[in-house]
């Protein structure tokens, strides 16, 4: 490979200073998720019951157009369009095991591929800070959560009022809009956190996707187990799907799926995400400092 | 002659825990191609990213470009490139994609950064493989690599970190031509660290030893090996033992090498006379006597301790 004669020249441009240095991180992060392979596939698999509820609501303004559709009376209620039916689409458990199937090929190498080929130091040796790349990485999360919550819950609202040809949703419930803006965040803020944390333990991306499946479906099994042992409600705290259940209901204004305080599971997640948190400043200056 | 300096560093001590890394190093360094020589475990990596900003120093202070290294760590990073001495890329990338990356993080605007990253691709000599994914490449392809994305943004100051490790000679002449390009620019600084004497010396105007955490010698090549010492190359008959142990009481530095020969660092004062005389004293015999040209090796070893 000969070298150039030309020799080194310069850059004529001037270096920018960005307010936002770690969209690039972002930027990069979802491209390479989608060249996955399957996952695309596995992304549309995760909007199948976005498109369902949707239809649910077009269904529930043309009651009339559908009536072999809704003879039995669960039908109806399940169509009745209220907070309900939105709780039940972000903490039903397709969409939470499909979520964190999507993390999987989209989080579990976000830090462990940076870890295991030494990347670490190609970063922090641009005018980037910890922040910049924690936000970096955990806005590819966001994005693809947001798609599957924030941009859903909105839509399905749009598409009510549309469909209905009236405000009268909003009026009835004002505060839904929160609700469904606040739970996106917290579910969005919790997974990238999750991710982040377990994509740090190991460098081994397979091990950190099998951990990741591991600790969502395994503290599920344990509640699973404890409750009946000891036929105690106390033990959904162990479980991060039925934590995330109750914190969804209490958005949402809903009966709480398990008799213990929502607050409890609130704090659960919110440990999760300090411990997260906390061993993620750790592994990664540890490796920054790279002895 | 005031000569501006591009870093330096005031009583630098570093520790990983109980092991001292540096140890109240005092060290400037003017501007060109600078060597930063030592053995393994001197304390030449810590040191530089120390000077990047990624270890907080345990007690010291240093400027690069005249930013200082512990509250303006940014401003250093976005006119500093860097090449790291181990293997690193993301992997499911491209070298284009790769280097124009690291141009952006870097603060360059996307379409520049592309543009850029083709550019400086052909210069390092990849422009054929650089549609190629990162991971598949040979380790000379990816010290290629590493160069290319330490100088996208065009720094006005690079660190090399064993620049040369893992390649073979055809592979290492022409990582050795590209720093000396580069740093023939008048406004690109180059610092080198490398246990390899051969490539600081064909490489740079400057140099700063380390052994063991501290500065053995620093300054220009050229005056080090000039004006330190005489290096003579004798071989002896007899019981040359009393011989060494005058020699050494004289200020010289005495290594022995492989087939009896001594290598002798003889402080500028004396004159080469006084071993042979000495010699006549000891019994014994001199039989092979040559005024070596000193070397960087030899500056190298007495710095470091031949021993």
């Amino acid at each position: 490979m000969p070298i150039k004669e030309k020799g080194y020249t310069h850059w004529e441009g001037e270096l920018k200073k960005s307010r936002y240095p770690w969209i690039p991180i972002t930027r990069k992060g979802i491209k390479l998720a989608f060249k996955k392979k399957f996952f695309k596939f596995t992304f549309f698999l995760t909007l199948i019951p976005a498109i369902v509820y949707l239809a649910g609501i077009y269904i529930s303004e043309r009651l009339e157009d559908f009536a072999f559709l809704v003879e039995n009376s669960k039908s109806v209620s399940f169509l009745k369009i209220n907070p309900g039916y939105f709780n039940s689409y972000f903490t039903q458990d397709f969409l939470l095991f499909m979520i964190v199937v999507v993390l999987v090929f989209c989080g579990a190498g976000l830090i462990s591929d940076d870890l295991r080929y030494n990347s670490l130091q190609l970063y922090f040796s641009r005018p980037i800070t910890k922040k910049d790349y924690f936000l970096g990485k955990a806005s590819v999360i966001a994005f693809f959560l947001f798609i599957l919550t924030l941009i859903p819950g909105i839509i399905f609202m749009l598409m009510k009022i549309i469909f209905s040809g009236n405000l009268r949703f909003i009026s009835d419930y004002p505060w839904l809009i929160l609700s469904v803006i606040g739970y996106s965040f917290f579910i969005t803020g919790f997974f990238a956190f999750y991710t982040l944390f377990v994509s740090s333990v190991n460098k081994n991306r397979r091990y950190v996707s099998i951990l990741m499946f591991g600790i969502f479906i395994f503290s599920d099994i344990l509640y699973g187990i404890f409750k009946g042992i000891f036929e105690s409600e106390y033990f959904s705290l162990l479980s991060i799907k039925a934590n995330i259940k109750q914190v969804g209901a209490a958005f949402f204004g809903q009966k709480l799926p398990h008799n213990v305080p929502w607050i409890y599971s609130f704090l659960v997640l919110l440990f999760i995400c300090a411990l997260a948190g906390f061993v993620l400043n750790k592994k990664v200056r540890g490796v920054e400092v790279a002895q | 002659m005031f000569k501006t300096m591009i870093a330096d560093v005031k009583n630098l001590s570093y520790s990983y825990g109980n092991v001292r890394a540096l140890d109240n190093i005092d060290m400037d360094i003017p501007e060109g191609a600078i060597g930063l020589l030592g053995p393994n475990g001197a304390g030449k990596s810590t040191l530089i990213r120390i000077l990047l900003g990624f270890l907080p120093p345990d007690k010291g202070s240093g400027h690069v470009l005249g930013y200082d290294i512990q509250n303006q760590q940014k401003k250093i990073r976005k006119n500093v490139g860097y090449m790291p001495e181990d293997d690193c890329f993301i992997p499911g990338m491209d070298a284009v994609s790769f280097t124009s990356y690291l141009g952006e993080l870097s603060g360059m605007p996307k379409q520049e950064a592309m543009k850029r990253a083709h550019e400086v691709l052909f210069y390092v000599g990849l422009e054929e493989s650089r549609y190629r994914q990162v991971e598949t490449y040979s380790s000379g392809m990816k010290q290629r690599l590493k160069l290319a994305q330490a100088i996208v943004h065009d720094p006005k100051l690079v660190f090399l970190d064993e620049p040369t490790s893992g390649l073979d000679p055809s592979g290492r002449k022409e990582i050795l031509e590209l720093i000396m390009d580069i740093s023939s620019k008048k406004d690109i600084h180059v610092l080198i660290s490398s246990h390899i004497l051969p490539d600081i010396e064909s490489t740079c105007s400057h140099v700063v030893i380390l052994s063991e955490g501290k500065t053995a010698a620093q300054g220009s090549i050229s005056e080090l090996k000039k004006i330190k010492y005489n290096l003579y190359e004798i071989r002896t008959y007899g019981d040359d033992k009393g011989f060494i142990k005058k020699l050494e009481e004289m200020g010289c530095k005495v290594e022995q090498v492989e087939d009896k020969i001594i290598k002798i660092y003889m402080p500028p004062d004396n004159s080469h006379l006084e071993l042979f005389k000495l010699a006549v004293e000891q019994d014994v015999q001199i039989r092979h006597f040559v005024k070596s040209q000193t070397s960087l090796e030899d500056l190298f070893a007495k710095a470091v301790g031949a021993e």
